[in-house]
């Protein structure tokens, strides 16, 4: 079973995006930021990342350049799930080493299917 | 020293220190209430959208188990084709349903964001406010000039908030469409 990191400080978000990734056949771990999240990626190799943006402490942005400066991270599939939408943050979100931008809310089926297009 | 004893000028510098004091202590207690009630606002956000989403789990695992006691009828025949056929489209309307359901859970996540950033704007008012007050209700010089001096002082004191805020909390939530969000793969 692949395995997706679900990185969001709120809790209903996490809940929502762990039951759709679930119900696609997934595994899931949560980390409420993006510090829990990186170190939750350290303790267990994961297939795919998803975080958001806006975090208490670090952000999104920082977890996926400190994930892409680990080398079993390079190629792992992140993709940013925020309520950000701007042309610039998205420039940045790619920079950092992002794969793709997603602007909340997200509709189940079509996470999935992007999911599934990333990581099977 | 009573106000028909003062001078033009010296009742023209209490009144307006007065005035000034007034509106500071009226903003910041309003302000106050404002940003108590945005406090409580999203808490309540909060405690709504767990029992929703705590009621959405329980319903959907309900469901789940509903529709696994249909599966076991209907490999044992029990169910007529008519009824079958009308269980499946029902499971197909319930799916919509979750999948809308899911969607709209996540609004919270964004009012809240925007609450934040309320609370946060409330504070640089107040500020503001804070700034407008001398603490002085009638000033030490009756001359004009001093009157001018002082509220120099204020408004360099008024100049200094904005400074501080500049730019402001950047606002990072502008959904206008309701629907799901944008997707883009690089």
């Amino acid at each position: 079973m692949k395995t997706i990191l679900a990185v969001d400080d709120s809790g209903s978000l996490r809940q929502m995006l762990s039951f759709s990734l679930k119900a696609a056949g997934y595994g899931v771990i949560e980390a409420v930021d993006g510090q829990d999240g990186l170190d939750k990626a350290k303790q267990q190799q994961v297939d795919m990342v998803l975080t958001d943006q806006n975090m208490p402490g670090m952000d999104g942005l920082s977890l996926i350049k400190a994930l892409r400066a680990m080398k079993n991270y390079r190629n792992v599939p992140i993709l940013m799930l925020t309520t950000e939408s701007g042309d610039d943050m998205k420039a940045m979100g790619r920079a950092a080493g992002a794969n793709g931008w997603l602007v909340k809310p997200f509709d189940p089926a079509r996470l999935t299917e992007v999911v599934k297009k990333l990581i099977g | 020293m009573a106000a028909h004893d003062m001078s033009p000028s010296e009742r023209l510098s209490a009144q307006v220190m007065h005035l000034l004091s007034g509106v500071s202590e009226h903003g910041d207690q309003h302000l106050a209430e404002v940003e108590r009630d945005l406090v409580q606002m999203d808490v309540l956000l909060d405690e709504a959208i767990k029992k929703l989403c705590a009621s959405f789990m329980a319903i959907h695992h309900a469901v789940d188990r509903q529709q696994e006691a249909l599966d076991g009828l209907r490999a044992e025949g029990r169910l007529a084709p008519g009824h079958a056929a009308r269980f499946e489209a029902l499971r197909g309307e319930i799916d919509r349903n979750v999948a809308a359901a899911v969607t709209g859970l996540q609004f919270q996540d964004m009012t809240s964001q925007l609450i934040g950033r309320m609370v946060q704007h409330l504070a640089g008012l107040r500020d503001v406010f804070g700034a407008l007050d001398t603490n002085a209700p009638v000033l030490p010089e009756s001359s004009n000039e001093a009157l001018l001096a002082t509220l120099s002082q204020i408004s360099d004191r008024v100049g200094a908030c904005c400074t501080e805020r500049a730019g402001g909390v950047r606002s990072t939530v502008n959904q206008r469409h309701m629907n799901s969000g944008d997707i883009e793969l690089f």
